[in-house]
Order: C-alpha cells, then sequence, then structure tokens
C-alpha cells in the first residue's frame, strides 16, 4: 500500500521495538545454552572451553531422574483426569441446564486466580488432618485443580466454534444422543481436546509452588527436584538440564503450532 | 476474442477522447497481482465529474480491488491512476480525499453517531462553528436529524447505512466509494436507499463509483457501467447501450436475463447481417460477424421480453415443450424446453393479455419473437 | 426421551473436584483463626491474633512490597507487549508470525524454576549482562542485580509478557480491519488512526490483560525467592518460610487470607479506575 514517510518511519520504530523485545524474550534461553556447554564450572561469557559433561551430569543425576518419573506419574495422571473431567463438565455447560451452573463453574475456575501458594497450602493442611500428606493422591488432586480452569476453557471453546447444527441433523436421521456424542461432537472436537490437553499437560509438568506444599522427598516431581538443585549448587548441571527442556518445549510448541494451529488455539487469528 | 478487444479498443479510445479535466478518476494502463493471482490487467477507463459510474461483474471479478486502488488500501503494480489530473499512486489513503462506504458499514462502535460522522472533520483540524454546521446539513440530508448521540449498535441496518453515507459525505470528498452498499439490506428497503442514494448524489453533484454484482441494481441506478470480468473491462457505457449493444457473449448474458438460440447466418454485408431461426428472420449488427461466411452458425442472444408463444397455424422460429409456468406480479415467467437452446432450455417473459392464457405443462408449443433486431456472436 | 443425557455423568465429577477445592480453601480459612503452638502442627483455639499481627510494620512491608512490585511489573509489561501483541497480529509473513507466536508461548511452559535459573546466569555478579558490561569496558566493578527489587521486577516482566501479549493479541485480532481504513478514508493519519480507532477498541483487551497479569504476578514465588534471595521478599515468600522454616501454618494461612482480600482489593481498584477507559471500548 502506499505510505508516506511517517508510516515508513513508525514502522521501522515499531520493528526495532519489537526486535528488541523479542531479543530480551530470548536472552535467559541464550545465555542459558552458553552455560550449559561450558567446559568450566564458573560462568564466563564467552566460555573459554565447550564441553557436554554437564548434560551427561544432568542425565545422571539420580534426584532429576526421580524427579522426572515423579513428574511424569503426577502429569500423566492429573492431565488425563482433568481432560476427562473438564471436557464432560464443558459438554455440560454448553448443551445443558442445571442448578448450580454459574456456581460450580466459577469455583472451578477461581483457581486461576488464586495464588498457587495458597492452593498448596490449603492442601496441605487438608492432607494433614485427613492423612493423607505424603501420597501421590495429593499431589494429583492438587494439580488437577490447578489444570482444571485450561482444560475447561479450551473445551468450552471448542464447542462454542463447533456448529450446533451438525448434532442436531444427526439426531434428525437417527443417531442416539451416545452415538451423536461419539462420531459427531468428540471427533469435531478432538483438535480442541488434545491442545487442552497438552496445555495442560505441560502447565502440571512445569508446575513448582503448589508442588513445593505438596509433595514430600519421596513425591517431588522435577521442578522441586531443581529448586533444590539450585539452592545448594552452583554447577551448570542445571543449565544442561534446562536447555533439554527448553529445546523439548520449544520442540512440542512448534508441533503443536503446525499440526493444530497455535494462533487458533490461543484465539489470536480473529479475522484475517 | 477480437471482438472484445475491439470493443475495449473503442472504448479505450472514448476514454483518451474523455482525457479533459473533466475526468475525475482516470485509470491508465493499471495492472494488480495478489500473489501469483493477477487481478486486473491493465485497466484503462475514465469517470467523468458527477458521474455515477457502477463497476459490475461476478465475484472476483476485480471490482473490489478497483475501488480499493482509487482509495489507496494498497498501490497498483503498474500504470497510473489519477484523481482530479493529480497522480495518487503512492499517495496514502489517508491524504487522498475519498469518501468510502464499506459493505458492512465500518461505524466506529465506540462513537456516536455525531462522533462518527465528524471524525473526518476533526481529523481535517476544522472549526468547531463548521463542524456542527455541517454536521447539521448532512443529517438533514439523510434524514437522521435527532439521531447524534445514538450508539450505532442502537440503529437499524437502514439507519446504519446511512450514518456511514452521511460519514463520507461530510468531508465533500473528490469521489465517494461505494461497495455492495445495499446487500445486506432486504429487498423493499433495498429499493428504496437506491432511490434515495441517487437523489443525493444528483444534488450534491459528487463522482460516485459504486460496486454491485446486482445487474438490476447496476442498470437501474447508473449514467454509466463497466461490466467486469476476471480482471478486464468488457465494455462501458450507458445501461441502455450494455443492455441493447452488449459487445461480447460475457455482457450478453450478465446483463439481463438472456437466452441463446442456434442460428445460421443467411446474408452479410459490411453493417448488418440476416440471421435465420426457423420461420424468422432477424437483423443483427454485423460488427462481430464479420468473418464468418453465410450459412455459418451463430448463437442468437435473445431477451425473455423478446420472445413470445406463438399462435396455432402462425410460422414459428422454433418450438418448445412447457416446462413451467411462474407468476410474477405483473409478467409471468414461462420456462420451456427448447431443441434451439444452446441451454436446453429458454425463458420467455410474457406481459398483458398473452400471460393471462393458462396453459398445461407438457404442452408443445411454438416460439415466435415479436421483435426483428436482436445480439448475434459467432457459435461457441 | 431424555433431554439432558449424561447430566449427572458429566456434572458430577467436576462438582466434585469444586467440592474438593472449596474443601481447600475452607481449610486455609479455617487455619488462619486459630492459634499457632510452637513445636506443634497441630494450632491451638480460635484467636484473630494471626490477623493483628499483620499490622506489625515487618509484615506491612511486604504486603506493600508486593503490591508494588505487581504494579511495576504490570506497567512495564504492558508497555513492552503491546507492541508485540500488535505486531503479532499485523505480521503478514506466516513464518514471522510463527516465530514470534512460538518465542512469546515458550516461556511460560518452561515452568518458574528453570526461567528464574536462567535469569539467575543473566543478572549473577559473574552473569552474562556483568561480563559483557565489564568486556566493554562501560564498567569496572559488576553491578548488582542479584536480590535487588529491579532484578525481581525484570525477571517477572520476562514471565508475564506471554500472557500480556496473547490477551492484548487476541482483543487486538478482533478489530475490524476495516475499521482502521474508514478512519484512513476520512483522513486521519495513522497516530491519530491508532489513537481514536484501535486503541479504544483494545481498552477491554487492555483491561483484561492488566487484571490477569497483576493476579499472575501476584502468585509468583520462584522468582522473588531465588532472585530476591531473602531481601526481596513478597507475600509467596513469607508463607512459605512461616509454613516450612517456622512450621508456623496458622500464620501463614492468616498471610494467604490476607493476600486474597488484597488481591481482590486492588483488582476491584483497578477495574474501577478503568472502566471509563473501558466505556470507550465497543460493548
Amino acid at each position: 500500500m502506499p505510505r508516506s514517510s511517517l508510516q515508513r518511519l513508525l514502522r521501522f520504530g515499531g520493528t526495532l521495538t519489537v526486535l528488541a523485545v523479542l531479543g530480551f524474550l530470548l536472552l535467559p534461553a541464550f545465555v542459558v545454552v552458553l552455560a550449559a556447554f561450558n567446559a568450566s564450572a564458573l560462568p564466563s561469557f564467552p566460555p573459554q572451553a565447550w564441553s557436554l559433561r554437564w548434560f551427561a551430569k544432568a542425565i545422571a543425576y539420580q534426584d532429576f531422574r526421580e524427579g522426572l518419573r515423579n513428574g511424569l506419574i503426577v502429569t500423566s495422571l492429573s492431565s488425563a483426569i482433568a481432560l476427562a473431567v473438564g471436557a464432560t463438565f464443558a459438554f455440560a455447560l454448553d448443551h445443558y441446564r442445571f442448578r448450580f451452573k454459574s456456581v460450580i463453574e466459577g469455583v472451578l475456575l477461581s483457581p486461576l486466580f488464586v495464588p498457587h501458594f495458597t492452593i498448596g497450602l490449603g492442601f496441605l493442611i487438608l492432607a494433614a488432618q485427613v492423612g493423607l500428606v505424603s501420597t501421590y493422591a495429593l499431589v494429583i488432586v492438587c494439580h488437577v485443580v490447578l489444570i482444571l480452569p485450561f482444560v475447561l476453557r479450551s473445551v468450552y471453546v471448542s464447542l462454542r466454534n463447533l456448529d450446533r447444527r451438525l448434532e442436531l441433523a444427526a439426531a434428525s436421521l437417527g443417531a442416539a444422543p451416545r452415538r451423536v456424542l461419539m462420531t459427531i461432537t468428540l471427533p469435531l472436537l478432538l483438535p480442541g481436546l488434545v491442545s487442552g490437553w497438552l496445555f495442560a499437560a505441560i502447565l502440571s509438568f512445569n508446575e513448582f509452588t503448589a508442588s513445593l506444599f505438596v509433595t514430600t522427598q519421596h513425591t517431588q516431581t522435577l521442578p522441586v527436584v531443581m529448586y533444590n538443585y539450585v539452592r545448594e549448587y552452583a554447577d551448570p548441571s542445571m543449565a544442561a538440564l534446562s536447555v533439554i527442556y527448553i529445546f523439548a518445549v520449544a520442540g512440542l510448541l512448534t508441533a503443536a503450532n503446525v499440526w493444530l494451529g497455535l494462533d487458533r488455539i490461543l484465539n489470536v487469528d480473529g479475522n484475517r | 476474442m477480437s471482438t472484445a478487444i475491439a470493443s475495449m479498443n473503442r472504448d479505450a479510445g472514448m476514454a483518451a477522447a474523455e482525457d479533459s479535466p473533466d475526468a475525475a478518476v482516470r485509470f491508465a494502463g493499471v495492472s494488480k497481482r495478489f500473489g501469483g493471482v493477477v487481478a486486473l490487467h491493465e485497466i484503462s477507463f475514465s469517470i467523468r465529474r458527477g458521474e455515477f459510474m457502477t463497476l459490475l461483474g461476478p465475484s472476483g471479478c476485480g471490482k473490489t480491488t478497483i475501488l480499493n486502488l482509487i482509495a489507496g488500501f494498497f498501490s497498483p503494480d503498474g500504470g497510473e491512476i489519477r484523481v482530479d489530473g493529480e497522480l495518487v499512486n503512492d499517495v496514502p489513503t489517508y491524504k487522498r480525499q475519498v469518501g468510502m462506504m464499506f459493505q458492512n458499514y465500518a461505524l466506529f462502535p465506540h462513537m456516536s453517531v455525531a462522533a462518527n460522522i465528524c471524525y473526518g472533520l476533526k481529523a481535517r483540524h476544522l472549526p468547531k462553528s463548521e463542524i456542527d454546521r455541517r454536521l447539521r446539513d448532512v443529517l438533514s440530508l439523510v434524514r437522521l436529524v435527532g439521531y447524534e448521540e445514538r450508539r450505532p449498535r442502537e440503529l437499524s441496518g437502514g439507519q446504519q447505512q446511512r450514518v456511514a453515507l452521511a460519514r463520507a459525505l461530510v468531508i465533500n470528498p473528490k469521489v465517494l466509494l461505494l461497495d455492495e452498499p445495499f446487500s445486506a439490506l432486504d429487498k423493499n428497503l433495498r429499493a428504496s436507499m437506491q432511490v434515495e442514494l441517487r437523489e443525493i448524489q444528483r444534488k450534491l453533484g459528487v463522482t460516485t463509483v459504486f460496486v454491485t454484482h446486482d445487474q438490476g441494481e447496476a442498470l437501474s441506478l447508473s449514467d454509466r457501467l463497466a461490466v467486469i470480468s476476471e480482471g478486464r473491462i468488457r465494455q462501458l457505457g450507458t445501461p441502455e447501450e450494455t443492455y441493447r449493444q452488449p459487445s461480447d457473449r460475457f455482457v450478453a448474458s450478465f446483463v439481463g436475463d438472456t437466452n441463446v438460440l442456434r442460428a445460421r447466418i443467411e446474408r452479410i454485408d459490411a453493417t448488418c447481417a440476416i440471421v435465420a431461426l426457423g420461420a424468422a428472420r432477424i437483423r443483427v449488427a454485423a460488427a462481430s460477424l464479420r468473418h464468418l461466411a453465410v450459412s455459418a452458425a451463430v448463437d442468437l442472444f435473445v431477451r425473455p421480453e423478446q420472445l413470445r408463444l406463438a399462435e396455432s397455424n402462425e410460422p414459428c422460429a422454433s418450438n418448445g415443450t412447457i416446462v413451467a409456468q411462474v407468476y410474477q406480479g405483473g409478467h409471468v415467467d414461462i420456462y420451456l424446453e427448447c431443441a434451439d437452446s444452446a441451454a436446453g432450455r429458454v425463458l420467455a417473459r410474457l406481459s398483458g393479455p398473452q400471460a393471462m392464457t393458462p396453459r398445461s405443462i407438457g404442452a408443445p408449443v411454438g416460439l415466435s419473437l415479436n421483435t426483428d433486431e436482436a445480439i448475434a456472436f459467432e457459435a461457441a | 426421551m431424555k433431554t439432558q443425557p449424561f447430566l449427572r455423568s458429566f456434572v458430577t465429577p467436576a462438582a466434585l473436584c469444586a467440592f474438593g477445592f472449596l474443601a481447600a480453601m475452607a481449610a486455609v480459612l479455617q487455619y488462619s483463626v486459630r492459634a499457632f503452638i510452637p513445636g506443634s502442627l497441630e494450632p491451638g483455639g480460635f484467636t484473630l491474633e494471626n490477623f493483628t499481627a499483620l499490622f506489625r510494620p515487618l509484615f506491612a512491608h511486604v504486603f506493600v512490597n508486593t503490591v508494588w512490585i505487581c504494579f511495576l511489573t504490570t506497567v512495564f509489561t504492558l508497555i513492552v507487549g503491546y507492541p508485540l501483541a500488535y505486531a503479532l497480529v499485523h505480521v503478514r509473513n506466516r513464518f514471522a508470525k510463527s516465530f514470534m507466536l512460538i518465542t512469546v508461548i515458550t516461556p511460560l511452559f518452561l515452568g518458574e524454576v528453570v526461567r528464574t535459573y536462567a535469569w539467575i546466569i543473566v543478572l549473577g555478579n559473574n552473569g552474562f549482562i556483568n561480563s559483557v558490561l565489564l568486556k566493554l569496558g562501560l564498567i569496572a566493578q559488576p553491578v548488582q542485580f542479584m536480590f535487588t527489587t529491579f532484578g525481581v521486577v525484570l525477571a517477572l516482566v520476562h514471565v508475564t509478557i506471554p500472557v500480556m501479549v496473547v490477551i492484548l493479541a487476541a482483543a487486538l485480532s478482533h478489530i475490524d480491519r476495516n475499521y482502521v481504513r474508514a478512519a484512513e478514508s476520512l483522513g486521519a493519519g495513522p497516530i491519530r488512526a491508532f489513537a481514536t480507532v484501535t486503541l479504544p477498541l483494545s481498552m477491554p483487551g487492555i483491561v483484561a490483560a492488566v487484571t490477569t497479569s497483576f493476579a499472575w504476578t501476584f502468585s509468583a514465588f520462584a522468582t522473588p525467592q531465588l532472585i530476591g534471595g531473602g531481601r526481596v521478599n513478597m507475600i509467596s515468600n513469607l508463607v512459605y518460610q512461616l509454613g516450612f522454616a517456622s512450621f508456623n501454618f496458622p500464620f501463614a494461612a492468616s498471610l494467604c487470607v490476607a493476600g486474597l482480600a488484597l488481591t481482590l482489593i486492588v483488582l476491584l481498584l483497578l477495574r474501577a479506575a478503568l472502566r471509563p477507559l473501558e466505556r470507550m471500548g465497543p460493548h
């Protein structure tokens, strides 16, 4: 389009600003990569020598491995439960009318605004009163409550975008509710369900603050283990682990973007 | 194909003759491509000052692209666009003085009717007294006095449209651009809005470019219209010219309903030809048939109102079987199966006493023409 | 014929979760009004001392500090995030758009600990910034970034940007392109068109983004804990210290309750302050 010199100037300034912000966002990742490959234990920029030994150390470290195992157990169970609970409730919200509808919805969405340390403390106290302190169940329940809002919102948005008339058409052709659900609703919701689940799973895996309260030595998830490590040791094993983390997550998100279209899921594609 | 080019050159020639100070908008060899797709192929035409010009064509033909180029939402890839003689290729939108009415009106939802209308005036830093005066004048012009403080969402479709029109007019634009403004309205409202728009346009004398795919609208509103297809102007002329003397097949079939009947050339000379269809002899312009010989096949384009059902013993042009009768209030549309028709069917439009006679489905009838002049092009 | 099949089976699990969450919140509330018995994990009888203790300067200071940090973070994130959200929505190039989106979203998914650790390496006295500045000769001694409010806010801004940008971008992308075109056709230059059309229409999004960011920042723990190092404390850190260092759960609970009340008050004030601005947006 034709542009005035003012428009061109604004465009240039805007591009610079955006690049600066992107640089700021990428800075820590960039620095961590440098530190992870640094042969020496003391940080230096640029590194004097390169090495992979911190990666070897990180992968071999027993506590990291246990943290990973616990994290995977907790995350897989809590994301599966959250998906089942969230998807079914979102469906009920969209299709049905029932008492206390908005109350339950409000309560389930409120963990978004309640600090995780409060939720963590609450579940810890509750568990102490019931005697469930050092269990996976406690951690899983806590995680489910924390990630449920995201699953709920994601599935609800997908349901809203689903054309209800498709379900009505199926019913008019003789399909019972169960068949409609299985053959029409679920398949069409699949991208929304998968992305909601993925989102929730990653959040659960990374969840730290509440987990710090509700896990014990024996149920520590990976973020808690990493936290303890940072407080005690100064070597770059943590940096190596972080690099693995960053690339795994970025890769996962890129794949999700390509297959599911992150911009549509996050609702930033608008009317383009 | 050569006939299309010939008529395009004819139009271009006409355009060149209009290269006078009176041309409000002039396109010279303008082309535009989007990615790999060519939207406009070196378009050239002029719009006279105060003229109501319609750009007519099917979706995707390039008519909206032309409008957007005049507005400055993008630049042409080639050629020149001039408004009031000034080259505007590189002039950004906010420096051109065009008033645009969008298809969905684009009224600012967070502003009142008055704020919407005065927006352009404020952007020009006009004194408050001038702004108030112009606001009052334009509100009475579109008959919305008293609606100043309403919000767009509180208005009906027709009212929103009048606000959009007022907003575009109040800045005294050099050109008024309308992008299918009536497509969202129901039929009755559309008809009355069309009349109102034309009245306002005549009163103000503002050069207007109107985009539509509705040929009925184009025929009724325009001083001149440009029939566009696939990025080229097929014909530029008055509504009557495009309807009576279409320059090619596309224009003939797009503007107004038409029947295409296979006929043969009986005689041909420099200016006109006689075409034989059954017992009928029809005179057509020879321009598009010049290279054809006697007894060559041609496609005869006959308007539905030019057909009538033949009396029992009358020699007829063709035969058909009645398939459907559709009562339309003022006239009756009769659909017939006809072997001479390229599409296999013809539509005859009857009014008056002939329309009253009931006929039965499946009845064989003869077809006659109630004109001895028509349009013909080389057989496809 | 049942018009609402599966109703019970779809709603019950969710209701149970809701109940579980409420039970946890009730537990916090309950403990906040019980006395602390040192050396024991069991709380004593009913008392309001936990709340009166909050007015002591030490704790009041933490409350003020928390609000201040949240405020700074939110403001800087907005200033930095809006242009990014705008670019994300208006850029044509698919690749650039994807790259920006991934870059913006990724910090959100790295988890507090990884992010904070990365910032420790950036901000430390032997860290990236200091090394670069020393090498370039711009400073003689390392600048202290760790254990300062500046360092904490910087790291918090880094994590709040994704939240802010996603909400802003969602709002911006739903503004019809024709509004700006209409403004331009009426003679508004790029600055006027932005200020009078785009900005007001994005107001509801800004309000939503600001409130969410504020609540999000309030919840931060690892960042102030590790980068603040005990010198910069937010309410979250205090709750943790009280709960796990001194096992004073009742007081920790009262801090949580007070924190919730504080968040609610600040958010309500925020909404009231922004309401006239929100009115500028479309309804």
